[in-house]
């Protein structure tokens, strides 16, 4: 089986400071694959490649190649490769705009008009992202009005909305509470179902929890990966026996 | 001794609310006044007459005093000036927010403030000289002072204040929205135009009501280009007519009206009128501001009708950029055209003698120096009066006052003073300055003019450095145990003194750069000799420009070089802002 997304000795230069060396990764459908490692270890950078967000910082640039799909994103077109490849921020980021109007913002932009439609579109995907029976009552208040958690299952069903294969998260927990993030987890164990799911996780017990797959990666390398439960119990690198036992990072 | 210390401590207290009410009671006062000067012409003609009668011609046979004439063609010239200001200066502020790399950036921003240092009757100045007549040439009209050229070119001067406010607006926008809506697929376009302008939406209608504001308080540049013909346009559409506005009337007529007479009494009730204009846009401002920001939104866009088919968003995002870049280049293309025009011709007539000799033969001959030193006189004086009452009016409302009523009235008449237009300051000192108290055309009346113009920005500028200066320092005197007054004189007017004086100096340039203030009230054409008697009237370099323009045929290398040296008095004022903010900044720290 071709994985949906690979990277082929993929490195990353931040004007002269060489970010990410020589990544080799594939990122198999259907599953959730977790990135692991201390801060700075590039983590993040990887999985903003992914839907060129790195296009956004100037002086970035890239070697190597990073596959979707077989087709290098730099020949795809930025924008649709976003639609295809979404992404759950840091910090939930909702629009100053209604609940509904976040979600439709989506399915809008991408030339849907008919209203049932629409309609449609923001149910399932507040279903999907287990959010409905919690907002259903209030679609058309500002999204600013809800809780953190809820921001961020909201900022879920937003990126579900356009369809995505793949769904980059970076850190989505990060400034949650347990509750809020013990949803968040189970949510992403439905998601794996439909999509593929990359997380960028600081927390070990994250990525045992909710991942099939995880890679470890230190210094902009990536120093192995795995099959969690195999990486979790019997680590083939020293470094990341080290890393899991909590020695360091 | 403690007694003595709480009797010192209120007395400065007390200080500082004098100083932040008298800017209120300014505003309540030139009210007042101009309110009872007009007294008579309501009464007489009757408000409704006034207001709405067809004709302007206070001195027929048999007069007539409606100016709705007059009132037309504010908002029409208003409104043309937004037309052009609105869509181009939006273009610029989303190319300097989003789209111009950052060293682009800091090339343009400054570019499009220079414009707003720019005099306004320079810009008068031009547009006679070059737009009138290139108007008339390539259209081939009879006139080309009109409806057009009036707009074009408060629609240039109200372009500053939209594009550097909006951009402001626009760049608060978290960056968290742009890079989610990027993420969701959306194109650039689609990201600006669907996320971050409607987030930005109050400080971009606040934008562009400080831009209205800018254009209906406009006199010298409008009275020089508009033709002045009272009449509404016919067809209304028609915007090669000639117009005429509330501010133009008062600028041609005040200075030849008889005191006292129904024509003079007419002409308080126009700038009572234009006061209550300006005062409603400001209300309707900070009303539509507090609606955004409440997030009820006041005009709900209709979505635009579903074309037939779907234009793809790549040609869209193409069009739209193309839109940006060519808005923000039109924009520059506009100030190298203003600035090349003027230079060019007037470089070569800027001679020593020019310099430094008083004007012979009406202008034609000799130099500007008297202008010069009364720009000077007046400018420095003004800010001798302002700086004072400023700094204790800020000080006052920022170290003193909590969020009271007494406050926001405070407030409220400084947003007043600092919305009235520039006229309205000559008409209320040539009344009451120059002929009520009977100081005649001098020196001291312009300076108090000029002062209550510039005393809102200097509130303004020294609240923000003292809102720059942090907590801790405060903290720290307390916990020595310094009073407030202590305090504040000692430790936080010291770390704010940067900005209070950057502040004081930028008012210094727009001070010198304005005519109509003082143009009842300080200013004669030729003047032989330098004075420094306050009760003496000046020349002023605005004024000068303004009389050899419109009244001394065959001067325009005098004109030109007149222009010049404003426009470099004015640079000098802005860049010594510019670089005392730096140095200042680097000796505090």
């Amino acid at each position: 089986m071709t994985p949906i997304l690979e990277a082929k000795n993929l490195s990353l230069f931040y004007g002269q400071k060489q970010a990410l060396f020589d990544v080799s990764f594939p990122f198999e459908e259907h599953a959730v694959t977790a990135l692991i490692g201390p801060s700075g270890c590039g983590k993040s950078t990887l999985l903003r490649c992914m839907n060129r967000m790195n296009d956004l910082i100037p002086n970035c640039r890239i070697e190597g190649n990073l596959l979707f799909k077989g087709k290098d994103i730099r020949d795809c077109d930025a924008v649709s490769l976003r639609k295809d490849i979404g992404m759950v921020f840091q910090r939930p980021n909702p629009f100053p705009k209604s609940i509904y109007d976040n979600i439709a913002y989506g399915p809008k932009v991408h030339g849907i008009k008919n209203k049932n439609t629409l309609d449609e579109i923001v149910e399932e995907c507040l279903k999907k992202a287990v959010l409905y029976d919690e907002v259903k009552d209030r679609l058309h208040e500002s999204a600013l009005g809800l809780s953190g958690g809820q921001q961020q299952r909201l900022c879920i069903a937003r990126s579900l909305a356009v369809n995505p294969e793949v769904i980059l998260m970076d850190e989505p927990c990060s400034a949650l509470d347990p509750i809020a993030t013990a949803k968040i987890e189970n949510l992403i164990g439905d998601l794996q179902k439909e999509y593929t799911v990359l997380i960028v996780t600081h927390s070990m017990q994250q990525a045992a929890r909710v991942s099939d797959i995880t890679g470890f990666m230190y210094m902009g390398k990536l120093i192995e990966y795995g099959e969690t439960p195999q990486m979790f119990s019997c680590p083939q690198n020293e470094l990341t026996e080290k890393y899991i036992t909590g020695r360091f990072g | 001794m403690r007694k003595i210390t709480n009797w010192k401590e209120s007395g400065i207290r007390g200080v500082w609310f004098t100083s932040a009410l008298f800017a209120s009671l300014a505003v309540i006062f030139i009210l007042g006044y101009l309110l009872i000067t007009a007294l008579p012409a309501f009464l007489e003609v009757g408000i409704f007459e006034f207001l709405f009668g067809a004709e302007w011609n206070p001195t027929g046979s048999t007069p007539s005093y409606g100016i709705s004439a007059l009132i037309v063609g504010t908002l029409l010239v208003t409104a043309g000036a937004m037309l052009i200001a609105v869509p181009l200066g939006l273009l610029t502020a989303v190319f300097l927010a989003y789209v111009a790399p950052k060293k682009l950036r800091d090339a343009v921003k400054p570019a499009v403030e220079l414009l707003a240092g720019i005099p306004s009757v320079v810009y008068g100045f031009f547009g006679m000289l070059v737009l009138c007549s290139f108007l008339q040439r390539t259209l081939d009209i009879p006139s080309g002072f009109s409806w057009a050229a009036a707009s074009v070119l408060l629609g240039i001067m109200a372009l500053p204040t939209i594009v550097s406010v909006s951009e402001d607006a626009l760049s608060a926008v978290p960056k968290d929205f742009r890079e989610a809506s990027l993420g969701l697929g959306a194109t650039r376009f689609q990201t600006i135009s669907r996320v971050l302008l409607p987030a930005a939406a109050s400080g971009i209608s606040a934008a562009v009501v400080l831009g209205m504001g800018r254009a209906i308080g406009e006199t010298m540049a409008v009275m020089m280009v508009a033709g002045n013909s009272a009449i509404i346009p016919s067809p209304l559409w028609d915007i090669l007519s000639p117009i005429r506005t509330l501010t133009a009337t008062l600028g041609i007529e005040l200075a030849e009206v008889s005191a006292g007479s129904m024509h003079y009494h007419a002409l308080f009730g126009i700038a009572v009128i234009l006061l209550v204009i300006t005062l409603l846009v400001n209300l309707a401002s900070r009303f539509v501001t507090k609606r955004i920001e409440q997030g009820k939104a006041l005009f709900v866009l209709p979505s635009l009708p579903s074309l037939p088919f779907r234009i793809s968003p790549r040609i869209t995002e193409k069009a739209a950029f193309a839109g940006i870049y060519l808005g923000t280049f039109a924009v520059l293309a506009v100030l190298a055209v203003i600035l090349g025009n003027i230079f060019i011709n007037g470089i070569p007539a800027v001679t020593w003698e020019f310099l430094t000799e008083s004007p012979k033969d009406l202008g034609r001959a000799g130099g500007i120096f008297p202008a010069i030193i009364g720009t000077l006189e007046l400018v420095f004086g003004a800010i001798l009066i302002a700086l004072p009452i400023g700094i204790g009016a800020a000080v006052y409302l920022n170290e003193y006052a909590g969020s009271s009523r007494i406050t926001s009235l405070l407030r409220t008449g400084i947003d007043l003073l600092s919305g009235t237009p520039s006229i309205v300051f000559g008409v209320f000192g040539f009344a009451f300055l120059v002929l009520f108290l009977g100081w005649g055309i001098s020196l001291l009346a312009g300076m108090i003019c000029l002062a209550l113009m510039i005393l809102p920005t200097i509130i303004k500028t020294t609240e923000e450095a003292l809102k720059a200066v942090p907590q801790s320092l405060r903290e720290a005197s307390f916990g020595l145990g310094a009073t407030r007054s202590q305090t504040i004189l000692q430790v936080v007017l010291p770390a704010a003194a940067s900005g209070i004086i950057t502040g004081a100096v930028l008012s210094l340039g727009r001070a010198a750069g304005e005519t109509a203030p003082i143009m009842f009230t300080a200013v004669v054409f030729s003047k032989r000799f330098i004075t420094s008697d306050l009760f003496e009237p000046v020349m002023a370099l605005p004024f000068h420009l303004y009389v050899l323009t419109t009244s001394v045929p065959n001067t325009e290398p005098q004109q030109y070089a007149t222009a010049v040296v404003l426009i470099c008095l004015v640079a000098v004022f802005y860049i010594a802002a510019a670089v005392l903010r730096r140095k200042l900044q680097k000796n505090l720290s």
